[in-house]
């Protein structure tokens, strides 16, 4: 379903306007308000590093976004999110080395390759599901990122390719301030376009998909042709974020789009919360600010100095930890840990909802 | 000839890492992710035995297969057993977690250099001249026997052991086993111990023959597309998927382009997945479950 | 006054948390005796077998009242393989034999916890007795056994592990009635040779009325009617919707005779 019940006991809808509406109840549109207002203050008073990070979260946050469409709501499952990063930034990357294109041209361009990967990509879901779906996803990120690394030996950029910062007007985008507000309104963007999309018919048919495909296509629904629209949107918005990326750094190589990527983003799903925007935006900021956090956590214990050689590994472990406490104990994600506070609050002094049970 | 050589030696390195994705998911349905790193946490198994029991080689060799039976069966009962019963990708992701982790235990207690557990156990690892003018190496000759065994060993086990019976039956109707008295945690166990053992096997002949790096889990993932064009629940499968895969790819490599090493087993398995996505052995149904 | 063998105590069984399969159920099992549970689809039968035979968390079911007692021991939410160890053994309805072993190796997989290795030597010679057709069929894949065959395969491998009680659930499905006949009195001879009891679940009632000692019917869930074969066999509402059989003996009219018209006798 599109909505979760209005939480203020009392609130009734009395129009269809009133089910459109993305904000409702005098809470949601305080709380929603507060909430763009900090995000406009905030890079006015946050250190640069804390803005860099604020960046590198929208970044994620539109990857993460698009993963949560195609995984979460669609059901198909992908393993191959690094390559449709790389791919985005490879063809930025590419298109500025060859032709020196400027970003409106490689943003879009980007975006297209991103679509016809897309459909590469999401080939395979007409005839296989879950585990042989992922491993085939796999197989073609390798693919992609061999591609990616014949064209850096192949032209001498074998230590990546620099990209100049996209210029508007004659002016180049360095201030991490703009940076800031580019990043949040892609994400924002990317945002309101999943909303969209899953409030439309197209979201109706993933969510039928995702939970009976053969209900689906029997109920008349075209299940091929949404499957390949799940993957060709989710790849579009996921390669733009690629070439955002390239953008942002200024550098492009292979080496950075590992398998370890993918697994971050997959994590970001599953830390989040499957089938939720809201899971994808909590997961985007929880696994970007993760190694920062386990650096400040090793920082104060003592002896921190022998760890600081093993950062990398440290933050390694960590991760794959926390990834298993998730998937074991709480598969809901943080969106599960939060709608359970909520109820908490909700209900109280109650403890639990009632649940259809058998007449006694 | 030397061409040959070369593809026998990977096969076998392929096919000897396969066997343990086979085992694991003919028997539970889990593709286990982690077994590259389970691999190389064999090898630095061995890397620690060779130093505690220096003098001792076949002891430090003995202690080191023992202890990766252990850890395989600890790494079911203490994390898989909580995932028996749910979604299977929720316990191949759990896996991958697992590679995630155990590759970041392994730098920091044993640091990221490249070791020689070779060197610490004594061993040389003199180039043997085959007919033909073909050279290999002593342990490459003894990773293409060991393979041999290995598949002889787990051929026999299952076709005739009553064990081995209990294991096929665990895999293909996982209820009515258990409704038969067939514990099936103990045999989901005994499968993870089994498949860590025959890849700490094949991690440790690759680091006694080239040296124990981060590479190793790379090989161990190759390896997954061998056991797929097979078959995944096929152990002659993993054989012939691990021939083609080799032969692919030593080819390519020598006539094409080296840069194609690394994505040739991908490429096969992209071609295995449109034209028969169960393999050339695996059985069919296998496709449907989710 | 013999303690029963197994107790089953007011039983209830719910789906999902939403949809109760099972409701009130009482029944018992003596040792030696042959129990019948009778019922249309979507009685509760099958449900119930699970619940005895500890296969319900599979099906996000579960035991919500009620006991039930095998050899003095609540067995409720017991794991399926520790419920086998103890005596209890179900040969299910659908997936009863495992498809790609040979019917040698069929046999060879059941544990039988409490068996010697030459007591169990002997329990698989003896399945081949009472089933000699299997002893021809040794090397055959049991995915290729005609249906008949397979349901010898699935009992002899219930039996191997010595059980005290074997549930069956539909038996009968899918066999020509000249098998079924020959299947139930081998159950006889099983029952007369080993001294297990049995608690059969079956549709084709006329057949399991005639082998069993004792007759329970269920619907929707609860149990309706019970008692000793033969008075159930003369039972009016058993002859009219199970044997098929009308009051008077002329040919009724379907409007007559259509069920939901009829008010049920047994209810009162």
């Amino acid at each position: 379903m599109s909505k979760r019940m209005p939480r203020a006991s009392g609130y009734f809808r009395t129009g269809y306007a009133q089910d459109f509406k993305l904000v409702e109840t005098r809470l949601e549109r305080v709380s929603a308000s507060l909430f763009v207002i900090s995000l406009a203050i905030f890079p006015f008073v946050a250190s640069p590093f804390q803005l860099d990070l604020a960046c590198q979260v929208f970044l994620a946050a539109v990857g993460s976004l698009s993963l949560m469409l195609l995984t979460g709501y669609a059901g198909q499952i992908s393993l191959g999110h690094a390559g449709l990063l790389a791919a985005g930034a490879f063809t930025a990357g590419i298109l500025f080395k060859e032709f020196g294109a400027p970003f409106w041209v490689t943003l879009p361009s980007a975006a297209v390759v991103g679509g016809l990967l897309g459909i590469v990509f999401g080939l395979p879901s007409l005839r296989l599901r879950g585990l042989y779906l992922a491993v085939s996803t796999l197989a073609l990120h390798f693919v992609v990122v061999y591609i990616g690394g014949e064209y850096e030996a192949k032209r001498g950029y074998s230590t990546g390719i620099v990209i100049d910062p996209p210029s508007l007007g004659g002016h180049a985008i360095t201030n991490p301030r703009i940076w800031y507000f580019v990043l949040l309104a892609a994400a924002a963007a990317t945002f309101f376009i999943c909303v969209n999309l899953l409030r439309s018919r197209s979201g109706r048919a993933w969510r039928a998909i995702r939970s009976h495909e053969t209900v689906a296509e029997a109920l008349g629904i075209g299940v091929a042709n949404y499957k390949l629209l799940a993957f060709v949107i989710s790849s579009a918005i996921t390669a733009v974020a690629g070439a955002l990326f390239a953008y942002y750094r200024g550098f492009v190589s292979v080496e950075a789009f590992s398998l370890f990527l993918t697994i971050q983003y997959v994590a970001m799903v599953i830390i989040g919360g499957m089938g939720s925007l809201l899971g994808a935006l909590l997961g985007a900021v929880f696994v970007t600010l993760f190694p920062y956090w386990i650096e400040a956590v090793l920082a104060a214990l003592p002896g921190a100095a022998r760890y600081a050689s093993v950062l990398f590994a440290v933050n390694y472990a960590a991760f794959g930890l926390v990834m298993i406490l998730f998937l074991v104990f709480e598969p809901l994600g943080l969106v599960g840990i939060w709608h359970r506070i909520q109820t908490f609050f909700l209900l109280w002094p109650f403890k639990h909802r009632p649940v259809a049970g058998p007449n006694r | 000839m030397q061409l040959v050589v070369n593809i026998i030696v990977l096969a076998a390195i392929y096919a000897l890492i396969a066997c343990g994705y086979v085992l694991i998911y003919r028997v539970s349905r889990v593709l286990n992710l982690a077994h590259g790193e389970l691999m190389m946490f064999g090898s630095y198994l061995l890397l620690t035995t060779a130093w505690t029991f220096t003098g001792h080689p076949l002891v430090a060799i003995a202690v080191a297969l023992g202890l990766s039976l252990v850890v395989g069966v600890l790494v079911y009962l203490f994390l898989m057993r909580k995932m028996t019963g749910e979604m299977v990708l929720a316990a191949v992701l759990t896996t991958i977690a697992l590679g995630i982790l155990l590759r970041g235990v392994m730098v920091i207690v044993w640091s990221a250099q490249q070791q020689y557990p070779g060197q610490a156990l004594g061993f040389a690892n003199p180039s043997i001249v085959l007919p033909g003018g073909a050279r290999i190496s002593t342990f490459a000759a003894l990773i293409v026997l060991a393979t041999a065994v290995v598949y002889a060993a787990l051929f026999a086990f299952l076709r005739f052991s009553r064990w081995g019976v209990r294991m096929r039956a665990a895999g293909q109707n996982p209820l009515l086993a258990a409704q038969r008295g067939i514990n099936l945690h103990a045999i989901y166990a005994l499968a993870w111990g089994l498949s860590t053992l025959t890849g700490s096997i094949a991690g440790m002949l690759l680091a006694l023959d080239s040296g124990l790096t981060g590479t190793m889990v790379l090989i161990g993932l190759k390896a997954f597309p061998a056991a797929l064009v097979g078959g995944l629940d096929s152990l002659f499968g993993a054989l012939i998927g691990s021939l083609i895969i080799a032969a692919a790819e030593v080819s390519l490599i020598n006539y094409v382009d080296p840069l194609l090493a690394d994505v040739v087993p991908f490429l096969v398995l992209i071609v295995m997945l449109i034209l028969r996505p169960w393999g050339l052995f695996g059985t069919r149904e296998e496709l449907d479950r989710v | 006054m013999t303690a029963p063998l197994l107790s089953v105590e007011k039983l209830a069984v719910v789906y999902h948390r939403a949809s109760t399969a099972v409701q009130g159920v009482s029944l018992v099992v003596k040792p030696g005796q042959i129990v019948a549970v009778l019922g249309n689809n979507g009685a509760g039968k099958t449900t119930m077998l699970r619940a005895i035979s500890g296969f319900l968390g599979l099906d996000d079911a579960q035991v919500t009242e009620g006991s039930i007692v095998f050899k003095g021991m609540r067995i409720e939410n017991r794991r399926p393989d520790k419920v086998a160890h103890l005596g209890l053994v179900l040969v299910p309805e659908r997936d009863k034999v495992f498809p790609n072993l040979t019917v040698a190796e069929n046999l060879a997989a059941p544990v039988a916890h409490r068996a010697s290795r030459i007591e169990r030597r002997r329990r698989e010679a003896l399945v081949y007795e009472f089933f000699p057709q299997l002893a021809t069929l040794k090397g055959r894949i049991g995915g290729l056994l005609s249906g008949g065959e397979r349901q010898m395969l699935a009992l002899g491998s219930a039996l191997v592990g010595s059980p005290e009680l074997l549930l069956i659930d539909e038996l009968s499905l899918g066999l020509s009635p000249v098998a079924v006949e020959s299947l139930m009195h081998r159950l006889v001879e099983i029952r007369d040779g080993l001294g297990l009891s049995l608690l059969l679940v079956e549709q084709n009632a006329s057949i399991a009325l005639e082998i069993a000692d004792y007759g329970y019917v269920l619907e929707n869930g609860r149990l309706v009617l019970d008692g000793d074969p033969k008075r159930l066999l003369q039972h009016q509402d058993i002859r009219e919707f199970y044997l098929g059989q009308a009051t008077s003996g002329e040919r009724k009219s379907y409007r007559a005779v259509k069920q939901y018209r009829r008010s049920r006798r047994w209810y009162g």
